[in-house]
C-alpha cells in the first residue's frame, strides 16, 4: 500500500519568506563587524597590460588606510579546475577591470579617496579579443605560463604555448563518413555574447585573520566548502582552520559558485593585524571585474536523410573564456557531452574549445553552457527541417532520444531518463503548433512560433557528494543542518516536505537554519548544477530513516515490542497491533525515561549522505564515459509578434515543458521556470556586453545594461510539469532549475524565422539587429 | 554637518549627517535599518525603494539632508507588532520572493501603489514595480501577490491595514 | 555555542560605512529665490542647483561634476506651484513629475508632454525628478524636450541682474549646456494653452522597461493652420525644433516621405553604445509616420 504523500508534491510556501518580506533577513552586504573595515579597488583600465611600477605611497600615508596590497606581495594562484588566477592582477593585466590595488581602510570613503592617491604605470601589451584569433599559432598569449598551472588532471587538457586552456572531444561513430553520404547537409555558424549573472545582492565578503592561522569569512556564495577548501589549499591551512558562513544570499545564478572576493578579504584583513575586512563590489564592478557568461562562437554541421533523420552532426564550439578559465573550462567540457541536443546522433564529431582572450572571466551561470550551445543547435535544427521541407517540430520527433538509443558519449538512454518527446508534443499542442498565428491588429506587425528542445545534466565531479545531519528536538521537531545554499530557488523548504514526509511529522516542526556554517554544517560540495534538491533530497530520506532507526530502537524498549512490530505516524511511534499505545517522538528525541526514572537512549542524531553514482571520467580522445547523473529535458513553444518597423519584439505567450520527473513543491517549481524564462528571455533579446576595439567594456552598469523588467515579461506564460519518475531521485525528482532559461533564445529565433523569413545566427535579438536585417532583406545591399 | 529631524515608520529621529551622506545611508548605517538594500547606488534597480511622505522613492538618490522635516517609511515599519500585513502576507502566499534581495524595494513600491490606489489595474501594477528589478522571479508572481492584496484589502476582511486606515 | 553572529536573531550595528558615495560638497537649503541667485553667484560657477537630484546625484557620483556646494531649492514655495488653465500653464521648478502626471488638468491639457514624462524613468524617480531639472540638465535625450519645443515652451529665469524669460528654442547650446548663466534659477516653465493643436510623443527604446531614448520626437499640428511643428531628440547634441512645416494633407503617404527627408536633414544622429547612427536613421522615419498617422487623423477629424 503507498502512503498518501502530505508534504511532498504541495504548494508549501517557503519558510524563508518571513524573514525577506519583512527586511528581516540579513545579507552578507547587511553585516558588519566591530572595527571592520572597507575596501575600495583600483581597476586596470587597460585590456592588456603590463604593470610597470605602483606608487602607492600616498594612498598609505593618509589617515585611517589600514592595508594597501598588490599583486607582487601576493604569490597565489588560485582556481577549482584550473589554477590560473591570482588575487590581484600580478605583472601584467588581462582584462579592462581587473583589480590592481585594493586597499582597506577604517571607513569606504577614505579607502576611495585612497585609491585616486594610487599611480599605477603600465606598458602596454597586445590584445587579444576574438576566441577565434586567440587560437592562432601567432596569437598573443594570455597565459604565457599555462603549461606550469595546476588543473584537474585527466579531466583537462589546457594546451601548452597556446590561448586553449581546454579542448574536449566527443567522437562517436565516423562523422566523415556520414555526413558525405548524407541525402542533405547543412553547416550554419552562431554567436553569444559575454552576459552578466546579475544578482541584485553583488559580490560581497568579510573575513577575518584570527590568531594561531585560522580565519572566518562570510560571504554571499554558492558553496561554503568549495570556498573552504580552496582558501585552506591556497593558504596551507588545516581545513578546519577556515571557518565559512554563508548568511542569507541575494542571487547568484552560478556566479557566485567558485571563489570570489574571499581571498582578497583574507589577505587584506592579515595585512591589516587581523582586522575583519568587508570587500563589497559595486555594481559596476559587478559587470567589471567580477566573472560573467562565457561568449561562444559555435558551427554546427549536420547531415540528414530525406526521411528526416540525422545521420552525422558535428560541433565546433570556440567558448571565449576571457582572461581566467577556471570554471570556464568545465563547462567547455559539459558543452561537448551535451554538445548534440537531445537527439540520437550514430555519427557525432565535437570539439570544445575553451580560449583565453583579454576579457571580463567567465564562470557558471545557470544553464552551465546550454543555453548558448542549444541556441546554435536548436536553430540549426529549424534551418535542416526546412532543407529538408519539413515541419520543425516533425524532424525533431524523428530524432529524439528514446527508449534504446545511446547518448554521443554512450550512454544508454532509458525511459528513467524522462520524455523529451513528450515535452515536445506538450509544448506543440498548447501553441497550437501548425496553426498559423492570427494576424496582428497592426498592418506592420507580423507574428509567428517556434519551438526548440533543451536538455541538461548536472556537471559534476565524479564524487560530487553531499551530506545533512537531522537532530531532533525537545518537541519532537526536527533541525536539518545542510551546507548547500539556499539562495532562493527554494530547495531548504523541499527538503523540508522531505524531511517531514519521511520522519512523519507535521512539517511546522521541521526547521532548517538559513546560515551555513562549515563548523557546524555538514558537507556540500556545492550549490550549483540543478543537484542540490536531488542530492540533498535523497540524503535527508537517509537522514531521517536514521533517525527512525533510533526511534525505533528506543521504543521497542519502552514498549517492549518487537522493533519491527512498531510504525511511526503523525509525531508518535505506536505498535502495529495497537496504536493506542504510542509514545510521541517528544518523550524520545533525548532519550527515554521509564516511570522509576530509569532512562535509555540518549539525544537522536539522524546522518544522510550521497555520493554521485557511477559517473566516469570522459575519455579524452573519444569523450565517451559516463557524465550525467541524470538528465532533465524540456522545451519551449512561442509566439511572437515584430514590428517591422522598428524590429520591437513582444513575446504573446511562451509554453515551457519540463520533466521534472516529480514535483516536489509545484509553486517553487513553478516560481523557477518563470523566473528562468524572463531571465532567458533577457539573454534573448536585450543583454550582451559591448567591447570596444581596444577590450574596453562600454556598457557596465544598469543605464547600459538592460534586464528585463515588469514591463518586459510575455504577455502569457505556461508551464506543464511533467512527472516520469527519475530512478534513484528523491520520489523520482530530477533537477529544473537551471532548465527553465535554456533554449529561451532558440525558440524565439525560430519564431522570428516563421515571423520574418529571416535567419538570426547572432543574439543578442534585440530591435537594432532585427530591424537591420529586416532592411537588408527590403533592400538588399 | 547637519542636524535634521524626521520621522522613521512613526519614529522621531534626529541625526547629524554630512552633506555628502545619502538617504540610504543615513538609513542602513546609521538607523541600522537594513531592510532597505542597494543595488545600484544610481536609480536603477529600486532595491532602495523607501516612502517619503508615503511616495516611493529610490533613497540611493537623495541627500539625507533633503529628508530633514520628513515622514520615512521602510520596510521594516511594514509589518506592525510581529504581525506581516496584507501585503506581505500575499508576497507569500503567491511565492513572489525567491533570493529576497528585491523583496523589501518591492514591498514598498507596492504599498506606495495600493496607498494611491486600493484597487490598481495590471497596468498600474507593473507601472509601479517597473522600477524594481528582480532577476529572480519573472514578476509574475509579485503582480499577482499586488493583486491577492488588493482583492483581500477590498473585502475588507478585517485585516489589520484596514482598521488602521492604511492603503485606504 | 552555534556562532558568534546569528544573523536571523540579531543585527549588527553597522559603524558608518562612509559617505565617499558622493564626493565632497555643501548643502544648502533656501527660502527664497533671491536667496538662492546670491549663493550661486558667491560660488560662482562652483555651485549647483539641485532639484530632485536623480541627474546631478549620479554625475557627481561618477566624478562627472564636482560642484562644492548643492542649493536645494525644493523649500521655495514660489517654485512648488503648478498652475494649469486656458490662458497658459506654469510649471514651479520643483515640482515632481508624479504631481504633473497625476494632476488631471495638466493631463488633459497637455496630452503629449504628460505621455513625455511618464516615459521618463520609473516611478520612484518621478517622484523626484522635476520638469526644470529634466531641461537644465540639457541631455540630448531629455523626454520633455520636444513636447516643450513644438509647444513653443519658455523658461522664467532669475538671476543677480533679475528675471528673463528665455524661449525654449534659445534655451539649449550643446551636449548638457544650456543659456544659463551660472548665478540664474529656473523659476518655472510656461506653456502656452493653444485647444487647437493637436499634439503627440513617440518615444524609441531599447526595452519597454525604464530607459533613455533612443530616439524621440513630439509633433504639433494646427488643423485650422495646416501647420506641423516638430522636435527630434537624442540625434543631435541638442534637442532639435524644426521650422514650421506647411501640412499636405492630400496624399499623407508622399508628404510622411517629405518631412522625413527634412527631418534627416536636420539631425546628425551619432553611434553610440545604446543605438547605431544608422539605426537612429532608420528609426527617424517611422517616428515621422506614425507622429504624422496620429495628429492627422486626430486633426482630420476634428
Ligand atoms: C534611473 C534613471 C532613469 C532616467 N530616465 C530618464 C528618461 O527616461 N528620460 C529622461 O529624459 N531623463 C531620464 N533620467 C534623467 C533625469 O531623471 C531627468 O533628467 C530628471 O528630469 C532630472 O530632474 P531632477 O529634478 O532630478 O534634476 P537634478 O538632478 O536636480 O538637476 C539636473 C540639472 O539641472 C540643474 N537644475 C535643476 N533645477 C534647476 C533650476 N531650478 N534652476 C537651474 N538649474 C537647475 C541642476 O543643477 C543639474 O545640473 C533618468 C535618470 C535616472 C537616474
Ligand atoms: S540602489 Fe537605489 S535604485 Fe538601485
Ligand atoms: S527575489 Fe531575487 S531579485 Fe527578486
Amino acid at each position: 500500500m503507498t502512503r498518501e504523500l502530505s508534504y511532498v508534491g504541495k504548494p508549501i510556501p517557503r519558510a524563508d519568506a518571513i524573514d525577506k518580506v519583512t527586511g528581516s533577513a540579513s545579507y552578507t552586504h547587511d553585516l558588519c563587524l566591530p572595527g571592520m573595515l572597507h575596501t575600495a579597488l583600483v581597476l586596470s583600465p587597460h585590456a592588456s597590460a603590463r604593470i610597470v611600477a605602483i606608487d602607492s605611497q600616498n594612498a598609505e600615508a593618509l589617515p585611517g588606510v589600514r592595508a594597501v596590497l598588490t599583486g607582487r606581495g601576493l604569490c597565489y594562484q588560485l582556481g577549482l579546475y584550473m589554477q590560473d588566477k591570482c588575487i590581484l592582477a600580478r605583472d601584467v593585466v588581462r582584462y579592462q577591470g581587473e583589480a590592481v590595488v585594493a586597499i582597506a581602510a577604517d571607513t569606504l570613503d577614505i579607502a576611495k579617496a585612497a585609491c585616486q592617491l594610487v599611480e599605477v604605470q603600465y606598458d602596454l601589451l597586445p590584445t587579444v579579443l576574438d576566441p577565434r584569433e586567440a587560437m592562432d599559432a601567432s596569437a598573443h598569449l594570455v597565459h604565457p605560463d599555462l603549461h606550469t598551472y595546476e588543473h584537474m588532471e585527466g579531466v583537462f587538457f589546457p594546451k601548452a604555448h597556446t590561448n586553449i586552456a581546454h579542448h574536449q572531444k566527443i567522437r562517436k561513430g565516423s562523422f566523415d563518413q556520414a555526413f558525405e553520404g548524407a541525402d542533405s547537409t547543412l553547416t550554419a555558424s552562431f554567436y553569444n555574447p559575454p552576459v552578466q549573472h546579475v544578482p541584485m545582492e553583488t559580490h560581497v565578503s568579510v573575513a577575518q585573520a584570527l590568531p594561531g592561522k585560522r580565519m572566518e569569512i562570510w560571504t554571499s556564495s554558492q558553496s561554503p566548502y568549495t570556498v573552504r577548501h580552496l582558501m585552506s589549499v591556497c593558504f596551507d591551512l588545516p581545513h578546519a582552520h577556515v571557518r565559512v558562513h554563508v548568511p542569507y544570499v541575494g542571487g547568484g545564478f552560478g556566479g557566485k559558485a567558485g571563489l570570489g572576493l574571499e581571498p582578497l578579504a583574507y589577505v587584506l584583513s592579515r595585512a591589516a593585524g587581523g582586522r575583519p575586512v568587508k570587500v563589497a563590489a559595486t555594481r559596476e564592478q559587478e559587470f567589471n571585474t567580477l566573472p560573467s557568461r562565457q561568449g561562444l562562437h559555435s558551427t554546427i554541421e549536420i547531415g540528414a536523410s530525406r526521411d528526416g533523420k540525422i545521420v552525422a552532426l558535428k560541433s565546433t564550439y570556440v567558448w571565449d573564456a576571457g582572461a581566467y578559465a577556471d570554471y570556464g573550462v568545465n563547462i567547455g567540457r559539459a558543452a561537448a557531452y551535451s554538445g548534440a541536443g537531445p537527439y540520437s546522433i550514430d555519427n557525432c564529431w565535437i570539439d570544445s574549445f575553451v580560449v583565453y582572450t583579454n576579457k571580463i572571466f567567465g564562470t557558471a551561470y545557470r544553464g552551465f553552457g546550454h543555453l548558448e550551445i542549444l541556441w546554435g543547435i536548436e536553430r540549426a535544427m529549424d534551418l535542416m527541417a526546412r532543407r529538408l521541407g519539413m515541419d520543425p517540430a516533425e524532424f525533431r520527433r524523428r530524432n529524439l532520444l528514446k527508449d534504446g538509443d545511446t547518448t554521443i558519449t554512450g550512454e544508454a538512454f532509458t525511459s528513467g531518463h524522462g520524455n523529451p518527446l513528450q515535452c515536445l508534443e506538450s509544448v506543440a499542442e498548447a501553441i497550437d503548433w501548425g496553426t498559423p498565428s492570427e494576424p496582428s491588429v497592426d498592418s506592420y506587425k507580423v507574428r509567428g512560433k517556434g519551438l526548440a528542445m533543451l536538455h541538461k545534466a548536472p556537471a559534476m565531479p565524479t564524487y560530487t557528494s553531499c551530506a545533512v545531519v537531522i537532530k531532533l528536538d525537545e518537541d519532537g521537531g526536527g533541525d536539518i543542518l545542510v551546507s548547500g545554499v539556499d539562495y532562493g530557488q527554494g530547495t531548504y523548504t523541499v527538503l523540508r516536505q522531505i524531511a517531514a514526509e519521511e520522519l512523519r511529522i507535521p512539517i511546522e516542526k521541521i526547521h532548517i537554519t538559513w546560515e551555513c556554517d562549515t563548523a557546524f554544517s555538514p558537507y556540500d560540495w556545492q550549490t550549483v548544477a540543478s543537484r542540490f534538491a536531488y542530492m540533498g533530497g535523497n540524503a535527508v530520506i537517509q537522514a531521517a530513516a536514521d533517525c527512525l532507526e533510533q526511534i525505533r530502537s528506543v521504543a521497542s524498549q519502552a514498549l517492549n515490542v518487537a522493533p519491527e512490530d512498531l510504525d511511526f505516524e503523525d509525531g508518535v511511534v505506536f505498535p502495529k497491533s495497537d496504536p493506542t499505545r504510542g509514545i510521541p517522538y517528544s518523550k524520545l528525541t533525548l532519550g527515554y525515561t521509564f516511570a522509576n526514572g530509569n532512562s535509555i537512549g540518549g539525544p537522536i542524531i539522524g546522518h544522510g549522505r550521497f555520493i554521485a553514482k557511477g559517473l566516469t571520467h570522459l575519455d579524452p580522445e573519444t569523450g565517451q564515459g559516463l557524465p550525467a547523473q541524470y538528465w532533465t529535458y524540456g522545451a519551449h513553444a512561442v509566439e511572437i509578434e515584430v514590428d517591422t518597423q522598428t524590429g520591437e519584439i513582444e513575446i504573446l505567450n511562451i509554453v515551457t515543458a519540463l520533466d521534472a520527473g516529480k514535483v516536489l513543491n509545484p509553486k517553487l517549481c513553478i516560481g523557477q521556470v518563470v523566473g528562468g524564462v524572463v531571465q532567458g528571455l533577457g539573454s534573448a533579446l536585450w543583454e550582451g556586453f559591448v567591447f570596444d576595439a581596444k577590450g574596453r567594456f562600454l556598457n557596465a552598469g544598469f543605464v547600459d545594461y538592460k534586464i528585463p523588467t515588469a514591463k518586459d515579461i510575455p504577455r502569457h506564460m505556461q508551464q506543464i510539469l511533467l512527472e516520469n519518475p527519475q530512478p534513484g531521485g528523491p520520489y523520482g525528482a530530477r533537477g529544473v532549475a537551471e532548465h527553465p532559461m535554456i533554449s529561451v533564445p532558440s525558440a524565439i529565433g525560430n519564431a522570428l524565422y516563421d515571423a520574418l523569413g529571416i535567419e538570426f545566427n547572432t543574439l543578442p535579438l534585440n530591435y537594432e539587429r532585427i530591424l537591420t536585417r529586416i532592411k537588408e532583406k527590403v533592400e538588399p545591399s | 554637518m547637519h542636524t535634521i529631524r524626521f520621522t522613521v515608520n512613526g519614529h522621531v529621529e534626529q541625526a547629524t549627517v554630512p552633506a555628502t551622506m545619502t538617504l540610504l545611508d543615513l538609513l542602513r548605517d546609521r538607523l541600522a535599518l537594513t531592510g532597505t538594500k542597494e543595488g545600484c547606488g544610481i536609480g536603477e534597480c529600486g532595491a532602495c525603494t523607501v516612502l517619503l511622505n508615503g511616495n516611493p522613492i529610490t533613497s540611493c538618490l537623495m541627500l539625507a539632508v533633503e529628508a530633514d522635516g520628513s515622514d520615512i517609511e521602510t520596510i521594516e515599519g511594514e509589518a506592525i507588532g510581529g504581525e506581516l500585513s496584507v501585503l506581505q502576507q500575499a508576497f507569500i502566499d503567491e511565492g513572489a520572493t525567491q533570493c529576497g534581495f528585491c523583496t523589501p524595494g518591492m514591498i514598498m513600491s507596492a504599498r506606495g501603489l495600493l496607498n494611491r490606489i486600493p484597487d490598481p489595474s495590471h497596468e498600474e501594477i507593473i507601472e509601479a514595480i517597473a522600477g524594481n528589478l528582480c532577476r529572480c522571479t519573472g514578476y509574475e508572481a509579485i503582480i499577482s501577490a499586488i493583486q491577492l492584496a488588493a482583492a483581500r484589502l477590498s473585502q475588507d476582511i478585517g485585516s489589520r491595514d484596514a482598521q488602521e486606515g492604511r492603503a485606504r | 555555542m552555534r556562532s558568534l553572529f546569528c544573523f536571523s536573531g540579531f543585527k549588527f550595528v553597522r559603524f558608518q560605512r562612509g559617505f565617499i558615495v558622493l564626493g565632497d560638497f555643501e548643502y544648502k537649503r533656501i527660502r527664497s529665490i533671491d536667496e538662492g541667485c546670491h549663493c550661486l553667484a558667491e560660488a560662482a560657477g562652483k555651485a549647483a542647483v539641485l532639484a530632485g537630484g536623480t541627474d546631478l546625484l549620479v554625475e557627481i557620483r561618477n566624478h562627472l561634476k564636482s560642484p562644492k556646494v548643492l542649493i536645494d531649492c525644493k523649500n521655495v514655495d514660489a517654485l512648488k506651484q503648478v498652475h494649469v488653465d486656458r490662458s497658459g500653464s506654469a510649471i514651479g521648478a520643483s515640482v515632481p513629475l508624479n504631481r504633473l502626471i497625476e494632476n488631471r488638468a495638466f493631463h488633459t491639457t497637455y496630452p503629449a508632454l504628460a505621455t513625455a514624462l511618464l516615459s521618463i524613468g520609473t516611478y520612484q524617480l518621478r517622484s523626484r525628478a522635476t520638469l526644470a531639472g529634466n531641461i537644465c540638465n540639457a541631455s540630448p535625450a531629455a523626454d520633455s524636450a520636444p513636447v516643450l519645443l513644438v509647444l513653443d515652451a519658455s523658461v522664467e529665469v532669475v538671476g543677480i541682474r533679475g528675471p528673463r524669460s528665455i524661449p525654449i528654442r534659445d534655451f539649449f547650446v550643446g551636449v548638457k549646456k544650456t543659456v544659463l548663466t551660472p548665478d540664474e534659477i529656473v523659476v518655472s516653465i510656461q506653456i502656452p494653452q493653444r485647444a487647437d493643436l493637436h499634439t503627440t510623443f513617440l518615444k524609441q527604446q531599447r526595452i519597454r522597461g525604464h530607459d533613455l531614448a533612443v530616439v524621440n520626437m513630439a509633433g504639433a499640428y494646427s488643423p485650422g493652420e495646416r501647420i506641423l511643428r516638430l522636435a527630434i531628440g537624442s540625434c543631435a547634441p541638442t534637442p532639435v525644433l524644426l521650422e514650421p512645416i506647411k501640412v499636405d494633407v492630400g496624399n499623407v503617404a508622399s508628404f510622411a516621405g517629405h518631412v522625413a527627408e527634412i527631418v534627416l536633414s536636420s539631425v546628425s544622429p551619432i553611434s553610440d553604445v545604446r543605438a547605431s547612427s544608422g539605426y537612429r536613421n532608420a528609426i527617424l522615419p517611422v517616428l515621422v509616420k506614425r507622429i504624422l498617422h496620429n495628429l492627422l487623423a486626430e486633426g482630420g477629424a476634428s
